[in-house]
């Protein structure tokens, strides 16, 4: 009871505030964000942060999460009118959401993709609400031996979910930022590595340059890489009596909502799986799945339920473990250090209230989401006829100042074009980006921590497994790298085929 | 089966850049001679990732010289165009990124960058319909305004010094 009632007072801080008008334009700047090919909503929200330097701690993360949730919710209208995802997110929604425009039908599949990302998004929070101050609670009892198997855990399960059909490289993806966080000044003896005599290189690569450069620079060079887009004839109809309509998949709704929920907690996995798992169950639960792919309501409705449901979801573990869920939560927990906020175990003892003001937010946030997506759906329309020749000079301008202005270093902004060739070049050769990006954000966690139990231990191996938590998470470690193997996986593939006949 | 290239490319450049960070892992102190812990060395954590990703890096060029692994690799079907458009961003990136910003003062450094990239983006542009003359002027109204804009949003709203 304590709890509701310090979230009821956070929803009425914000709602009889001046914050409620930020809310507004934040989360349409994220819409505008997320609508626009090019920009995906870790670059809004990276970009952004540069923006909330001068601002006070909580306007800056409410800014945050406003455009993190809008930019989320607005690359689904690119999918469903350009079949061109606004984020990675969004994927799974142009699958149904392009053929249903296609069809005539625009107003409608805007109308289920508002009201699909509306309810994900309250479950999530739902969800952030109950889980968050339990896995706080829980989180208290884990020593360097349990956050040195969380970061490990992190970076394996990130790597094979979202390199689904070659883990070996989401893998790889994983380690390589793990190894790239470790340039600079270790912790312990001050001593620095793999910096070769450079200055510039003592203090590391900086989170922000590095995520701006792997999602956004990276971003400009795929753009232009690929072909010019073109805009379906949209056909509004009845908008309104659309999203009451698409309430009726009460089932759909639910399950999707959870899932992304789910989804959005597994380090560093975030709003695209949400997305795709959500629709991979609809289309098995559902009575005509001939119709998924080919302009269903139901398909549109668990992708977009489930890529917003990540979005509450994706913020559990970066309050209370500091690792992020997604790539867009690692720019926000990053963002939440440089604001002198600490995110962690702790965070419900030493900060419930800044805990109850982040679900009032997404509370806030998902409502203007709503408001916003119904109210202005046709003049939202014109953000995607800005063509992208007129807007990628000024994005990469963007990036380079906001890499600059983290801390006026010009060593910064060569860091983002160096992480936004890497970044471009993964792509390009099938290697996952998100793996790279938690390895740079858990590498440190992973050092000192890894360093801290051996000492503890004094270098007993077996310590690392002997206390049940530990055992637990490296046990699912192991199993996961077995599962991936793909003798084992042909294994399991020829069993199913026998047991279906 | 044939010999999949990129992926060969790939395991070459990871397994050669493990096998380095192995190499420098091994050579940083342990600090035993000033009483430390030789368990918390600086060298332990990246020596034990660069073996992973050396490792790593080796299955991936074994895979690759049997032929084996997904063969859908975005770099393998790029669209007619697709070189020339890539190489003209990355050229003029790195010139405004590394050249320009901060050598050259912010408004003429922006203004000009905005301009040949807008410019030579929609002459690359198949399906452009404007004559040279009006992108042109376009493209330097956009660059003026963009770059006046992005100046007095980080310099005046807020307080961010901006180089050059």
């Amino acid at each position: 009871m304590d709890g509701l009632s310090q979230f009821l007072n956070a929803i009425l801080a914000i709602g009889l505030s001046a914050d409620i008008v930020t809310v507004f334009w934040a989360t349409l700047l994220g819409i505008v964000v997320g609508m626009i090919p090019g920009l995906t909503a870790t670059l809004g929200v990276a970009l952004v942060t540069t923006l909330t330097f001068s601002m006070e701690q909580n306007t800056a993360i409410l800014v945050l999460i406003c455009v993190y949730i809008g930019a989320i919710y607005g690359g689904g209208r690119t999918a469903i009118l350009l079949n061109i995802p606004g984020t990675p997110a969004n994927a799974a929604s142009a699958l149904d959401g392009f053929p249903l425009a296609k069809q005539g039908r625009a107003g409608e599949a805007m109308a289920v993709a508002t009201t699909g990302s509306f309810l994900g998004s309250m479950i999530g929070m739902m969800g952030l609400a109950v889980l968050a101050p339990w896995l706080a609670e829980f989180a208290l009892d884990f020593t360097s031996f349990e956050f040195f198997w969380l970061a490990v855990f992190g970076v394996v399960l990130c790597g094979q979910l979202t390199a689904m059909d070659d883990p070996l490289k989401g893998w790889i993806a994983g380690f390589f930022g793990l190894l790239v966080a470790l340039v600079g000044q270790e912790s312990l003896h001050a001593y620095s590595r793999y910096t070769y005599g450079f200055t510039s290189l003592e203090a590391g690569f900086g989170l922000l340059p590095v995520l701006v450069g792997a999602f956004g620079c990276a971003e400009v060079f795929s753009v232009m890489r690929s072909e010019a887009t073109q805009l379906v004839r949209a056909r509004m109809g009845n908008v309104i009596g659309a999203a009451f309509s698409s309430l009726s998949y009460a089932r759909t709704w639910v399950r999707s909502g959870v899932i992304g929920t789910f989804m959005g907690v597994v380090p560093g996995v975030g709003e695209d799986m949400g997305a795709w798992v959500s629709y991979a169950a609809a289309k098995r639960a559902s009575k005509t799945p001939d119709e998924f792919g080919n302009g269903s309501v139901d398909g549109l409705l668990a992708a977009e339920t489930g890529n917003n449901a990540a979005v509450p979801g994706a913020l559990i573990p970066v309050l209370t473990l500091a690792i992020p869920g997604s790539a867009p939560a690692a720019v926000l927990l990053a963002a939440m250090v440089i604001h002198g906020l600490r995110p962690g175990p702790l965070i419900m003892i030493t900060q419930p209230d800044f805990f109850y003001s982040v679900v009032a937010i997404v509370f806030w946030a998902t409502c203007a989401m709503l408001v916003l997506g119904l109210a202005l759906t046709r003049p939202l329309l014109w953000v995607l006829k800005v063509r992208r020749e007129w807007l990628i000079g000024i994005i990469f301008v963007l990036c380079a100042v906001g890499s600059f202005a983290i801390a006026g270093r010009l060593f910064d902004v060569w860091v983002m074009i160096l992480f936004g060739l890497i970044g471009f070049v993964m792509r390009e050769t099938g290697f996952p980006v998100a793996p790279m990006i938690l390895g740079v954000v858990l590498g440190p966690i992973l050092d000192a921590n890894f360093r801290r139990s051996l000492s503890l231990s004094r270098g007993d191996p077996v310590d690392f497994v002997t206390r049940p938590i530990s055992a637990v998470i490296a046990a699912l470690v192991l199993l996961m790298i077995v599962l991936a193997l793909p003798p084992v996986r042909r294994g399991i593939a020829r069993m199913m085929a026998q047991r279906h006949g | 089966m044939s010999i999949h290239r990129t992926d060969l490319c790939a395991g070459l450049v990871v397994s050669t850049i493990g096998i380095a960070a192995l190499a420098g892992a091994l050579a940083m102190p342990t600090f035993a001679d000033r009483n430390g812990d030789p368990l918390t060395a600086p060298g332990i954590t990246p020596g034990i990732i660069s073996g992973v990703i050396a490792v790593l890096g080796i299955v991936l060029l074994l895979r690759a010289m049997a032929g084996r692994g997904p063969r859908d690799v975005p770099v393998e079907t790029w669209p007619p165009g697709a070189a020339l458009r890539t190489v003209f961003t990355i050229v003029t990136a790195l010139i405004y990124g590394v050249v320009l910003f901060g050598q050259v003062p912010f408004l003429p450094a922006t203004a000009g960058f905005v301009f040949v990239f807008t410019l030579g983006a929609e002459l690359m542009h198949p399906g452009r319909s404007r004559s040279i003359v009006a992108l042109c002027l376009w493209a330097a109204l956009l660059a003026g305004v963009s770059a006046l804009a992005i100046q007095y949003l980080f310099t005046d709203l807020f307080l961010v010094r901006l180089p050059g």
